[in-house]
């Protein structure tokens, strides 16, 4: 049931395209031809059912990927560093980071730097990256601070061995929160777009397609609620799955 | 006289273990009686049977109620909660006037009033003990069950547990002390029942069981004394410290400590003293912001980072807490034996072989150190922990509380280990024990000062003066 | 410390904050490309024009200058004029407040007793069907998108059944209260997971603590355990994600604004950027701020009271 709930959604948004014709036909907007219906432009809201989804997948990953590549290394080295100012230099802006709402902070840079999906995709990563670098330098803390690691210092254990127990030792943290990171990178992804930031208007995407037909909502609400619908079971699919796992993990 | 509590043929079974068998006895008004044994003894089963709890099958027959006094008051009491309101909660629970059994119970517990309006983090843990002990006494009870009431306390609350409840005693109240502190069972207990195995190995007066044990068990348990030390080989310090001054943020710990350390020495105060702060700068686990630590005259680094292999080796230290010590994920022996492949050069199998032999010789098993930490018991980490850090041919020893939490056949089997070593030891403890029968020295430490310092006798009794 | 001490300190803390802010989006809206000017000149920009308008609204000045005088109107609530409309911004932030309050303040009053009873009943039967429901539904919806939902809960009830209002267009949102069922709905479903999953978490942690069992034994009734002794306790990590609840309330719900279209501080700021009014950006910058600031004081002073043992951390 959970697996249906991922799988579903994510196949539809990996593998859809292949089977989107390089033709289409356009018909009236809103009318009922085709198995969905068509769009505020008449497209077929099947074949953009099918090619929208990728976009939001991708770049929801990716924005997460780049927020753990920029945070993991910028929490730990915050953590493992002997002055406190360096500590206090790091840390304290990102408080600041984390006081701006986060959408505030997309709509601004997006504007600014003009559509493109590279740009949401950095800020994406910019503002998820804050609370990466916080769980991170908590994680490192609590290792640094373990008996065990001090056992190995006091055997005068090896750099790498001791790399290598931290590493083991954080990345349970971190796989741990890896699934909220993951679901908020798409809840950002998916805002962002719905409300026009860094996607072209008429692009194929689930989020846009919800923005631009809500006008034909009375008409023909199959062009809204399926990529809607879609949206919201990978959403809670994401969720529960990461949830289960933690839960066999850490039971 | 009719006793007040009557148990009889009590039983427990869980998941096809027994964990009671046949256990009886009974307690008379105003009297002690303690129920002692090591850890799975049955000793908390029999308790919570007491309060009408747990699995426990047979006969408890109690005229009046029963109050407990739970162990670790800090935990019990809830943190969010002013100490009055929930006076006033168990107050209400009994027949009369909540103010008067309050005031009763503040009374005979010797609870100042003004301590009501505080919040449990605000009591010492003295203060604490008799807030708890108010709270069993309210209602009047006929008997106070007390749960190991001195474990994790520092010396002089333990005293002050044992005065509460002797003052308590005196008003007629019975008494069932579950613990494993024997000084505490020295001072309090007009009855023993050794329990083993759930099962009653033998139960008497409290004189007759300390001076003319039956059951060898019951000798060993209540003897349980460590055999005494090797005397010192060298007079001359092995460590000095001079002028040592550590801080944790921008709190002073440590203020101008300055101290020798010849053979066996103990260092004692309450929590909080400085203590295991002075132990970590000896080893260079925190780093002292002023003063020195010589090792035969030469100035140790204060980081561990800059200590050489030979200098680590030289000064090592077993931490308090055993499991945490140890990365979850290796075997046991994998560990240990470590340190004699970094800090004696030994090829991988030869440090294995030796670090078997040792193991073996303070009783872990081969097969048992091959398993990874949660597959070994607490007293086995402990003393695997204790080879670990030998492994390097200290000079000096440190040992953090290594006893806490330990019931006595395993502390006493820890300890025998220990009187083995051969090079200095440093004991930091709250174990009155483990110092009167182990040390040659004596530091008692208070709020980060030397306040004591001497043999163990004289330094004691000197720091209890200075302290009040 | 003392509370008074601490309060004080966090404030002073806060004001800094607030400058922060303030400079950083001063910055970037520096960087915004193209101004108000190339969007007041119309259709056919002619140079000329571009440059009277400029010089009149004072885009000439440089940079440190207006954001010295910026900065020194903000403690008199002068948050300069409008580029677009030439009027206060302050008139503009007043007129989002509105319908941002007729949004924000319902959902925080639903907020806390409806995740603490969520929270507490999946907790009063851990493990059971009824936790299994409870925590399968928050794990779920804890991060879904507004949107999406909002969509989805717009074609079923106000499409297809019509039992309720689809939007808040040309309606007078005080008057009309059906019209904020729906954005209510879709506003509490993120919070309400977030919160009841803290509270059911804290909730099944104290119900195992040693204070719980010492509580029972002492003869202390079942309810009162339950709520005076276990739930307090379960309260305090809940209070910090209502204040970053309410935070994110009063800063406007972008996206649920967009979509039931409601005039709030949101749709003003989404509505400033696109027309590259800057002081109504920069002033809708600065309330975020402070009410951030006001918020988490807030919160920190209610988790002091609730749980007086922490140290308060600065």
């Amino acid at each position: 049931m959970r697996l249906l709930l991922v799988l579903a959604p994510l196949a539809l948004a990996l593998l859809g395209p292949l089977f989107v014709p390089e033709r289409q036909q356009r018909h009236a907007p809103f009318t009922d031809s085709g198995p969905l219906g068509t769009d505020f432009v008449g497209r077929d809201v099947w074949y953009q059912v099918l090619s929208g989804g990728r976009t939001v997948v991708l770049v929801a990953v990716v924005a997460a990927a780049l927020a753990y590549a920029i945070g993991v290394p910028y929490g730990v080295a915050a953590a493992t560093t002997r002055r406190r100012w360096v500590d206090e230099v790091l840390m304290r802006p990102l408080d600041l980071l984390l006081a701006v709402p986060s959408l505030l902070v997309l709509i601004l840079v997006a504007t600014i730097a003009g559509p493109g999906l590279v740009v949401l995709i950095v800020v994406v990563a910019l503002v998820g990256f804050p609370d990466v670098a916080r769980i991170s330098r908590a994680a490192a803390l609590e290792v640094a601070g373990r008996p065990a690691l001090e056992a190995m210092r006091l055997q005068g254990e090896s750099l790498r061995r001791r790399t290598g127990y931290i590493g083991r030792s954080i990345s349970r943290s971190l796989a741990a929160d890896l699934g909220t990171r993951l679901t908020a990178s798409l809840y950002l992804v998916a805002s962002a777009s719905f409300l026009g930031v860094g996607v072209p208007p008429d692009a194929a995407d689930w989020a846009v397609m919800v923005d631009r037909n809500r006008v034909g909502l009375f008409l023909q609400p199959w062009a809204v609620v399926v990529p809607a619908a879609l949206i919201v079971c990978l959403s809670v699919g994401v969720n529960l799955v990461f949830d289960r796992a933690l839960k066999e993990v850490r039971p | 006289m009719t006793p007040v509590v009557r148990v009889e043929n009590l039983g427990a079974t869980v998941d096809g273990h027994v964990l009671l068998d046949g256990v009886g006895f009974t307690v008379d008004a105003g009297r002690v009686v303690a129920l002692v044994g090591a850890s799975g003894s049955g000793k908390t089963t029999t308790g919570l049977a007491l309060l009408g709890e747990g699995p426990a099958t047979g006969s408890v027959t109690v005229r009046g109620r029963v109050g407990f006094v739970p162990q670790q008051p800090s935990a019990a009491l809830n943190p969010v909660r002013r100490v009055g309101a929930v006076f006033r909660e168990i107050a209400d629970r009994h027949p009369g006037d909540p103010r008067d059994l309050i005031a009763t119970a503040l009374r005979r517990a010797r609870v100042p009033a003004d301590l009501l309006h505080r919040y449990p983090h605000q009591l010492s843990g003295g203060q604490q003990q008799r807030v708890v002990l108010a709270q069993a006494l309210i209602g009047d009870p006929a008997v106070l069950v007390a749960d190991e009431p001195t474990t994790g306390q520092d010396p002089l609350t333990r005293t002050e547990v044992v005065d509460e409840l002797s003052a308590v005693v005196a008003q007629g109240t019975a008494v069932v002390l579950l613990t494993h502190d024997l000084d505490v069972v020295r001072a309090l207990a007009d009855h023993i029942v050794v329990l083993r195995a759930g099962r009653v190995v033998e139960q008497g007066p409290a004189d007759a069981l300390f001076t003319h044990p039956e059951h060898p068990y019951t000798a060993a348990l209540l003897a349980a004394t460590p055999p005494h030390p090797t005397p010192p080989t060298t007079d001359a310090p092995r460590l000095r410290v001079r002028g040592l001054t550590a801080h944790h943020r921008s709190t002073t710990v440590l203020r101008d400590i300055t101290l020798d350390v010849t053979e066996r020495l103990a260092v004692i105060g309450r929590s909080g003293s400085g203590k295991t702060t002075l132990g970590r700068c000896l080893a260079g686990l925190h780093e002292p912001s002023a003063g020195e630590v010589l090792l035969h005259g030469t100035p140790l680094p204060r980081s561990l980072r800059r200590r050489t292999p030979a200098q680590l080796a030289a000064v090592q230290y077993v931490f308090q807490d055993a499991r945490a010590s140890f990365d979850t994920r290796r075997p046991v022996l994998d560990q240990v034996a470590r340190t004699a492949v970094r800090l004696r050069g030994l090829a991988e199998s030869d440090a294995r072989a030796e670090a078997l032999a040792e193991l073996a010789a303070v009783g872990v098993t081969g097969e048992t150190a091959a398993r990874r930490p949660h597959a070994l018991s607490g007293g086995e980490l402990q003393r695997a922990a204790l080879v670990r850090a030998l492994l390097a041919r200290p000079e000096v020893l440190i040992c953090d509380e290594v006893t806490s939490g330990l019931d006595t056949v395993t502390r006493a089997d820890l300890l025998a280990v220990l009187a083995t070593v051969p090079c200095a030891l440093v004991l930091i403890s709250h174990d009155p024990q483990v110092v009167a029968r182990f040390a040659d020295r004596v530091t008692v430490l208070h709020e980060g000062r030397v306040v004591s310092h001497g043999p163990a006798s004289t330094a004691i009794e000197g720091a209890k003066e200075k302290m009040t | 410390m003392t509370l008074r001490a601490y309060a004080s300190r966090r404030l002073l803390l806060g004001l800094v904050q607030v400058l922060a802010v303030a400079t950083a989006v001063f910055l970037l809206v520096q960087a915004l490309p193209g101004d108000a000017a190339v969007a007041l000149a119309g259709d056919q920009p002619d140079p000329a024009r571009i440059a009277a308008i400029r010089t009149a609204m004072g885009l000439d000045r440089p940079a440190p200058a207006r954001y010295a005088d910026w900065l020194l109107g903000l403690p008199r609530l002068d948050f300069g004029v409008s580029l677009v409309s030439g009027r206060p911004v302050a008139e503009f932030l007043a007129a989002g407040v509105g319908p941002t309050l007729l949004l924000a303040v319902p959902t925080l009053v639903l907020l806390l007793p409806i995740s603490v009873l969520v929270g507490v009943t999946a907790a009063l039967n851990e493990g059971g069907r009824l936790d299994r429901v409870l925590t399968s539904l928050t794990t779920g919806l804890h991060s879904i998108p507004e949107f999406a939902l909002a969509v989805v809960l717009v074609a079923v009830f106000g499409v297809q059944l019509g039992w309720l209002p689809p939007t808040a267009v040309g309606v007078d949102l005080a008057a009309n209260p059906a019209v904020l069922v729906l954005p209510l709905v879709v506003l509490l479903a993120r919070p309400v997971c977030t919160i009841s999953r803290l509270v059911r978490a804290g909730m099944v942690d104290a119900l195992s603590s040693d204070y719980v069992r010492h509580a029972r034994r002492l003869g202390l009734t079942e309810t009162r355990v339950r709520y005076r002794h276990a739930l307090p306790n379960a309260l305090a990590p809940a209070v910090q994600q209502v204040a970053r609840t309410a935070d994110w309330l009063l800063g406007g719900v972008i996206v649920v604004e967009a979509v039931f279209v409601v005039p709030g501080l949101g749709t003003t700021l989404v509505d400033a950027v696109a027309a590259r009014d800057l002081p109504v950006v920069q002033g809708l910058a600065v309330v975020f701020a402070v009410t951030t600031v006001v918020v988490n004081l807030a919160a920190d002073v209610i988790a002091f009271r609730l749980a007086p043992r922490t140290e308060v951390a600065t």
